[in-house]
């Protein structure tokens, strides 16, 4: 059997679910950004997989730029997070109630 | 898994057309960007510097996008850079809009700028970046290219939205813009990966071509990658369902911030959607056009119904803003037909929510904290041009006659009316008159309930512009609309 890069784009939706379920599902701040880091990571295999078969450069040339702006996203995610910690002591997001209505 | 579009690829674009007005506009701002930071670290010179480079900027980019307008709208639409910015009547008005917008947020918020001592320098210049990143939405043509202006626009406004760190509130609606603002982001993305699976192309006019001529016999990529791009697009401009990051936002970032991010997303997003859904994806229409209708009406309603609960200004601006994009997707339902009366409708409303959130801004103190609607009790008599200006914006919001907010309305509902949305106008006529309520509420609260404080808000000079120059707009847009409607049917792709 071989592994055509149809595969791949299955395998990339898997992950792709399995992060959005982590952002829906966890509570903890750094493990939600970690699932966001997880579906963009599944979005860069699509790119690769397509790419591939349909032959074209686009995809991998796509891939470098969600790279660069995953890390910019990364520095600022962090940043907001530690902001966060150092008030509350937690990451949870369930601390995070003081606007509703 | 099999591609239809394996033998298809779109070709190289012949030469690298470069063309240095197409990116003029984001050139002068990050110059200025530059200057400002490397000045502010060498000779530390102070607020009034950073407002004079600000202002440079702002000019500069401006006056880039005028000439844009000038020389390429309609015919003269052209794509440089092998097909990644796109020049048109589109993309220039976007920056004749946006830059102003910035400017005038950038006034309304320069109080808090003062407070912030060193780091004010940092403000303006995220707020430059903002401005160069959103009218890059508008003018990119290229998915890839899309998507890192609206990343640029993005990263920079969460920092916005936390900029305060001395209130607890304002961290919490920075963490959670940047969560569900990533959130958005990757389904945006995903979707542009599965419309590239599909066509073979990140391309927007090459998306076009190929969807005009190719017949797709299994097309459950194209469409969960449409699916998926209106759902990222959703995030951005606050329509419900996808809208519950923006009450928390709003209400604990910086009124001046606020009424920036209120703006400027309503317009990147609705012009990054506007090209993305009548141009790349026309051949489609029959596809997302419900999708939209139906995103529109939940908009409307939950928007209207949510904001009559609210006993906090911005907190009830961030609920409108939810029902204004579903005003604005109505435009949206008949394709590219709509893509004026959207901009209409984009317009006058960035100028309002900019104006409404500067008065909350002022009333709320250098801080810009909360805004209880309590504070506004009587506030004609303590402050009647603050009651003058926000009154205005109220009833124009609300869409009352010889303001820019009836025309608004009138124009979306028509181009809905024009695509056969009857359901969709009735919908969202009755949403406009129960929304009333709770814009007549403010005005009611400000002219006939006693001051509870006594003392006038003093307003500062930047805030003070920026009012008049808002309630001139609107007033003048809404009895005179013509010239605007005939200049907006130029405004678009080319």
């Amino acid at each position: 059997m071989t592994v055509t890069p149809g595969w791949y784009m299955a395998l990339a939706a898997v992950l792709f679910v399995i992060g959005a379920s982590g952002i829906l599902l966890r509570r903890n701040a750094l493990v939600m950004f970690m699932s966001v880091e997880l579906m963009l990571n599944a979005v860069n295999l699509t790119f690769v997989a397509a790419g591939r078969e349909l032959n074209v450069i686009d995809g991998q040339i796509s891939v470098l730029f969600v790279m660069v702006v995953a890390a910019a996203e990364v520095v600022v995610g962090l940043a907001i997070i530690v902001a966060v910690f150092r008030r509350r002591k937690t990451a949870s997001v369930d601390e995070l109630a003081g606007l509703r209505g | 898994m099999v591609f239809l579009s394996l033998s298809f690829w779109r070709e190289a674009g012949g030469a690298m057309n470069v063309n240095y007005l197409s990116v003029a506009p984001e050139l002068i701002l990050t110059v200025a960007v530059v200057l400002l930071l490397m000045i502010d670290v060498q000779w530390k010179p102070g607020y009034r510097w950073w407002g004079i480079a600000a202002a440079l900027g702002f000019a500069g980019a401006i006056a880039a996008s005028v000439m844009q307008w000038v020389g390429h709208r309609g015919e003269d639409a052209a794509e440089y850079f092998r097909g990644m910015i796109a020049t048109d009547g589109f993309s220039a008005f976007a920056g004749i809009l946006i830059f102003p917008i910035a400017a005038m947020a950038l006034m309304t918020a320069w109080p808090l700028v003062r407070s912030l001592g060193r780091r004010g320098a940092e403000f303006v210049v995220l707020v430059m970046i903002a401005a160069a990143g959103a009218h890059l939405m508008a003018a990119a043509s290229n998915l890839v290219m899309l998507f890192i202006a609206l990343e640029v626009f993005s990263i920079s406004l969460y920092v916005l939205a936390g900029f305060t760190r001395a209130r607890a509130d304002a961290d919490e609606a920075a963490l959670k813009y940047f969560l569900l603002g990533a959130l958005a982001s990757a389904i945006f993305l995903y979707g542009i990966a599965l419309v590239f699976a599909a066509t073979g192309t990140t391309s927007i006019t090459g998306i076009a071509t190929f969807l005009g001529n190719e017949l797709l016999f299994r097309p459950g990529i194209l469409l969960a990658g449409i699916a998926l791009l209106v759902v990222g697009l959703g995030f951005k401009v606050s329509a419900a369902p996808f809208h519950v990051w923006a009450p928390d936002v709003y209400q604990g970032a910086p009124g001046g911030v606020t009424g920036f991010l209120a703006a400027s997303a309503k317009i990147a997003g609705f012009a990054a959607a506007a090209r993305v859904l009548t141009v790349a994806l026309d051949a489609r229409i029959e596809d997302w056009a419900p999708a939209i209708g139906v995103i529109a009406a939940v908009s409307i309603v939950v928007g209207t119904l949510l904001a009559i609960a609210q006993t906090d200004l911005k907190r009830m601006l961030a609920y409108s803003s939810v029902a204004h994009a579903g005003f604005i997707l109505t435009a949206l339902v008949g394709g590219a037909a709509g893509v004026a009366d959207m901009w209409f409708y984009v317009a006058t409303y960035a100028v309002q929510v900019v104006a409404a959130f500067g008065v909350a801004a002022v009333v709320s103190g250098p801080q810009q904290g909360p805004a209880p609607l309590a504070d506004y009790a009587g506030l004609s008599t303590r402050s009647p041009g603050l009651a003058l200006a926000l009154g205005l914006m109220m009833l124009a919001m609300g869409g009352i006659p010889l303001t820019a907010g009836f025309v608004g309305k009138a124009a979306v509902f028509s181009a809905a009316l024009d695509a056969d949305y009857l359901w969709l106008v009735v919908l969202a006529l009755v949403a406009a008159v129960a929304g009333l309520f709770f814009y007549l509420r403010v005005v009611v609260l400000m002219y006939m309930q006693p001051a509870e404080g006594s003392g006038s808000v003093p307003v500062p000079l930047g805030a003070r512009i920026v009012l008049v120059v808002a309630a001139v707009v609107t007033v003048l847009a809404g009895v005179v609309p013509w010239p605007l409607l005939r200049w907006l049917g130029e405004a678009l792709p080319g």
